[in-house]
């Protein structure tokens, strides 16, 4: 196929019958990226062996979003998750894993993922405290951490922040909003926050349970923090000191009752999902919360 | 000669000569650098890529930088641009073929990312024996290579 020139390069001619599996390697992967996972693992791979080679690369597994799998069933999910981070090779860097998981399939993942720099988790009602805790144990590279419907207790956090010295991202949307007025104020998470993630700069406390105790201390010992997100967080009223300090301190605030759709570019991406896998906005709704404007409690 | 400044020859491989302005043949990265690094001809031999397809990838980048030029670029504009890049790549899988391979050659950036857009929507939820006959692909696997990739993936194709 080489033109007659000295060039290697063959002659890119109009209407002459090619054969794909000869295009370059890179433009054949530029290609197959774009596909998702089942098209290349269930279909492409298995066109010919120039094309496997190119869906084998672990270079394709890097960033692995596991959010699309509405169509296989639980089992073939987990095994189909396995299957994918084999193909990773230990060099998967970001994880989005939903409405599966379990404690197993998370120490797989960890054990073989210590590279990876952002995790990020919702819906994973299977997953121990003790599992999740012991996964983020073995990453300590990890840069972003989201967990959304999950309730981690504050001596998780504690070793979340000793584990994975890198922290700059945390994410945490409660699994349960309680409206003003209605449930006591506790700063576990915050107090450990500000204890052992000293080098936060993006801080999401989604319905979170904290106090101004809480809250000082998080700005007495985040002294990166830019980026503070404290919407469905009742049990503090945002005035006074504290609300000059906040606002001097962040860069960007969002308070307590700032709305509470998800203003956030990485959230618009979930709006891709199947209609039974609506992306996670509170019933706020059903609180009746923003009618309410001053019969909250503060918690001090 | 002073308007001829401005113009470059591109030379395609049958050396047919293809008159652009610089801001054409800029287009082409490959042009750029060698524009560049202080290559002072007027004319610039494509010896890898024959009259057919430079006619098309000169086609493209002419309509982008007109596009480009306009003052305060609309919305109109780009839904026309976006418009002609879906009728320009709506062409058959030779001509596919060979436009990839021209601008992944040329670094034409806009031209690769949309042909390979086009070849991927192409492949999305085919099986692997329509894949091979609408792309000319031979099945170059063994049965026994075969079978270690179906048993690889049987966890797809549970009930």
């Amino acid at each position: 196929m080489a033109s007659s020139s000295s060039s290697l390069i063959p002659v890119m001619k109009d209407r002459e019958c090619r054969s794909w599996s000869e295009l370059p390697y890179e433009l054949t992967s530029s290609i197959l990226r774009r596909l998702d996972y089942t098209d290349i693992l269930v279909n492409a791979q298995r066109v010919c062996t120039s094309w496997r080679r190119v869906c084998k690369d672990p270079a394709m597994w890097r960033k692995i979003d596991m959010r699309d799998l509405g169509k296989f069933r639980y089992l073939v999910k987990t095994l189909y998750h396995r299957h994918i981070l084999d193909l990773s090779q230990g060099g998967l860097v970001e994880l989005d894993m939903w409405y599966i998981g379990s404690d197993s399939l998370l120490d797989y993942i960890a054990d073989r993922s210590s590279n990876l720099r952002s995790l990020k988790l919702d819906l994973i009602s299977m997953i121990t405290t003790d599992g999740l805790t012991e996964a983020l144990g073995k990453l300590p590279l990890l840069e972003e951490l989201e967990l959304s419907r999950y309730t981690l207790s504050g001596d998780s956090l504690r070793v979340v922040g000793q584990s994975c010295p890198k922290l700059k991202t945390l994410k945490l949307h409660s699994l349960k909003i309680r409206p003003p007025g209605y449930g006591y104020g506790y700063d576990d998470d915050a107090l450990a926050i500000s204890e052992t993630l000293h080098g936060l700069r993006f801080l999401l406390l989604f319905g979170n349970c904290l106090t101004k105790v809480g809250l000082n201390a998080i700005l007495d010992n985040c002294p990166d923090l830019e980026h503070l997100d404290l919407r469905l967080c009742f049990n503090f009223k945002l005035v006074g000191d504290l609300e000059k300090r906040c606002s001097e301190r962040i860069k960007v605030l969002r308070r307590p009752f700032d709305s509470p759709e998800c203003p956030y570019d990485e959230r618009e991406i979930h709006a891709d999902i199947s209609d039974d896998e609506v992306p996670f906005v509170p019933d706020v709704n059903s609180y009746d919360i923003f009618e309410s404007d001053s019969d909250y409690s503060d918690s001090d | 000669m002073s308007e001829s400044n401005k113009k470059i020859s591109l030379i395609s491989s049958e050396g047919e000569a293809f008159e652009v302005s610089e801001a054409v043949a800029r287009e082409f990265e490959i042009v750029a650098h060698m524009l560049e690094d202080g290559c002072s001809g007027s004319s610039i031999p494509i010896t890898t890529v024959d009259s057919n397809i430079l006619g098309k990838v000169i086609e493209y980048c002419t309509k982008h930088v007109e596009v480009g030029n306009v003052e305060g670029n609309s919305e109109k504009a780009e839904k026309d641009l976006e418009e002609f890049d879906k009728r320009f790549i709506a062409v058959e899988m030779n001509t596919l073929f060979s436009l990839i391979l021209a601008a992944n050659y040329l670094n034409v950036k806009g031209l690769l990312n949309i042909g390979c857009q086009k070849v991927a929507d192409t492949i999305k939820d085919m099986k692997p024996e329509e894949v091979r006959s609408i792309f000319n692909i031979e099945n170059d696997y063994t049965p026994a290579e075969e079978e270690v990739v179906r048993k690889e993936n049987e966890w797809a194709f549970q009930p």
